[in-house]
């Protein structure tokens, strides 16, 4: 009964995934705590909006019990804002993610950030949505479900679809030109700002050709290394860990 | 290189054209002229398996490696002859790779572990990434009938590592597509 | 270092959550990295998988006592609780399932050292070693006995090529920054997935 999946989150685990991620909902009954594996679900009084995973939401909204209140960036000049940015400000790369939430005191703090790759079912104390204008890592996937299953609260729905589709063509546009950085070596792909959906789509794809340019250059790394390696010293040498010690090693590429 | 992989074994039964660098009996059957034997530096054809062990073995006992003389000496394949370069330096998607030979790229690693040649290297690597970027395009499309009749010829002239690619490429589409019309259910 | 140290310096924010939910969030982030890395990790020696059993089992509980009481109030919660039972069930058959698989392509890879054993769990380990028992008795009887003796391995490793087959451990990843940080790139990029079970790279994830 092995798993017969590739390597890497298809677009249905992607979408099992998207569906632990926080979304605010308008309770239009009363419920109590359920108790759940993964903690409690908040208690629901209308008109006090709570905070619950997508799964559990969508739930509530096809029992009619509550509204799903969508990000603030699915909001039809959201998303034009963001075609612009994509299209006009910076046509190579994707749109920015959205910035760690910060601290009162204007210093970042590490965790949040976390929380947005994380999921965080039935926590009470989650970030909120991404602000406007910034993409979440599972857009796609969550304005999908949005308007499958709650268009009645989302606002310009025929808009916002349309607008979408032109996200979509545009970053595909992109990921596919993505690999081309390549061509020099180096190896590494910057995909900064790309979706968890986009991700699973061209997953394959992206790291065959890494993958390709290693094996055309694998000779000359190798002989690349060789020399390191017997240049005395050198980088492997240095440092109070030696070779096994990768800590300082190698070359350094930014992200 | 995975012990059972199927590519790997291909790319080593690829023929090489090289030279003897001795007189060998009863081989002359390689030339066409089984009733004479081999003369040194004739020119034929070897699975690389072969040419790459007599190429880097060597053929006298002495311990001085100045003196340590191979079998024979081996050549480019016509695959990644000059004039195959260059043309894949003017334009890396008007050549069909796969009428040259269908493990390409396959072979060409072969050869680059044992020629050095950084600017072939450079070549093959941005021709890899070009048609990378071409073949994707290809595979997104693949739906649409009247692209698919205009890429015919490109998609024809990809070797095995691109039909890998557009393969992972269009599944990968594919499989996307699938998610987005089940998500209304 | 405890489990709960990590993940309280992974995210210190978690450090108040119950540990219900940190136990999903780990079982999460295992079965992401499971299904993203091409070798096999490490089995979680915290307990994880058996605490989580432990909680599907008494979940199971729960729903058949609930089952029995009619009242209509508890009919909605009984639909949300199994929906969760079903999505943790989901989660914990992909990330065993994962594993088995690349058990499963590479056993013998995987049993050929000490050090890669001990990946596995002793339920994997003995799935292992039997399978390729009788794997091999298979192979025997049906082609590898007509083989002369020197030709019956399967685990020969000479003429610089293994029979062994093994993960390509040089295969790129992708790798997910949750804040600025610098890459360190590496021919061997399991210096990523090392750190990241250590912790101290808790910006980033392998997806």
């Amino acid at each position: 009964m092995a798993l017969p999946l590739p390597q890497g989150l298809v677009p249905t685990e992607v979408a099992f995934l998207c569906e632990m991620e926080m979304v605010t909902v308008v309770p239009r009954q009363r419920l109590e705590s359920i108790p759940l594996l993964s903690g409690d679900t908040p208690v629901l009084r209308p008109p006090h909006r709570a905070q619950m995973p997508l799964w559990l939401a969508l739930l509530l909204k096809k029992q009619r019990r509550a509204n799903i209140v969508p990000p603030a960036w699915l909001h039809p000049a959201s998303l034009a804002d963001i075609i612009h940015h994509e299209t006009n400000v910076d046509p190579q790369a994707f749109s920015p993610p959205p910035p760690p939430p910060t601290r009162a005191d204007g210093r970042r703090r590490p965790s949040p950030a976390t929380t947005h790759a994380l999921p965080r079912p039935s926590c009470p104390r989650v970030r909120p949505m991404p602000p406007g204008g910034y993409l979440p890592y599972h857009w796609l996937e969550l304005a999908e479900a949005l308007l499958a299953h709650a268009a009645d609260d989302v606002p310009a729905t025929a808009e916002v679809r349309s607008l979408l589709r032109d996200l979509q063509e545009v970053r595909a546009a992109k990921m596919r030109g993505s690999t081309q950085s390549l061509e020099g070596g180096g190896g590494v792909v910057v995909l900064r700002g790309v979706g968890a959906m986009e991700l699973a789509e061209s997953r394959a794809f992206v790291l065959g050709v890494v993958d390709g340019v290693r094996k055309l250059g694998a000779s000359a790394e190798a002989t690349r290394r060789d020399e390191e390696a017997n240049g005395g010293g050198g980088r492997y040498g240095g440092g109070a860990g030696g070779r096994g010690d990768f800590e300082d090693s190698d070359e350094e590429m930014e992200f | 290189m995975s012990y059972y992989d199927l590519d790997a074994i291909l790319t080593d039964a690829e023929k090489v054209p090289c030279k003897f660098e001795l007189d060998v009996p009863d081989l002359g059957y390689l030339d066409n002229n089984p009733s004479q034997g081999l003369k040194a530096q004739t020119p034929v054809s070897l699975p690389l398996w072969l040419a790459e062990l007599l190429a880097l073995s060597s053929r006298t006992q002495s311990s001085n490696p100045e003196d340590s003389a191979p079998f024979l000496t081996l050549e480019m394949p016509k695959a990644l002859s000059n004039e195959v370069v260059s043309a894949l330096k003017a334009d890396p998607r008007a050549v069909a790779l796969r009428d040259q030979t269908h493990n390409m790229y396959g072979l060409a690693t072969r050869m680059l572990d044992l020629f050095e040649e950084p600017e072939m290297c450079a070549v093959l690597r941005r021709t890899f990434v070009t048609r990378a970027a071409e073949t994707a395009l290809h595979a997104r499309k693949a739906g649409a009938t009247d692209d698919v009749v205009r890429g015919e010829g490109f998609l024809s002239g990809l070797e095995e590592w691109e039909r890998l690619l557009f393969r992972r490429a269009h599944d990968g589409n594919k499989a996307c597509k699938e998610w987005m019309e089940g998500v209304k259910k | 270092m405890d489990i709960d140290d990590i993940l309280r310096e992974v995210d210190p924010s978690s450090s108040g959550l119950p540990s219900e939910t940190r136990d999903l969030q780990s079982l999460t982030r295992v079965w992401v990295a499971e299904r993203s890395t091409p070798e096999l990790l490490s089995w979680p020696t915290d307990g994880l998988v058996e605490r989580v059993n432990g909680r599907i089992a008494s979940q199971i509980e729960r729903v058949e006592a609930l089952t029995g009481d009619m009242d209509p109030r508890s009919n909605f919660a009984l639909i949300v609780i199994q929906t969760e039972l079903e999505r943790y069930k989901f989660l914990v058959r992909s990330y065993l399932r994962a594993r088995l698989a690349k058990v499963d392509r590479h056993a013998l890879h995987y049993l050929s050292t000490p050090e890669l054993r001990a990946r596995l769990s002793p339920t994997e380990l003995a799935y292992a070693t039997r399978h390729q028992a009788l794997l091999h008795n298979h192979y025997l009887a049906s082609f590898l006995g007509s083989f002369g003796p020197t030709l019956q391995n399967l685990n020969d490793t000479s003429g610089n090529i293994t029979m062994i087959d093994h993960p390509d451990l040089e295969n790129a990843v992708f790798i997910r920054l949750l804040r600025d940080a610098r890459v360190v790139g590496k021919g061997r990029r399991r210096r990523w997935r090392r750190g990241r079970q250590d912790g101290r790279h808790h910006h980033s994830q392998v997806v």
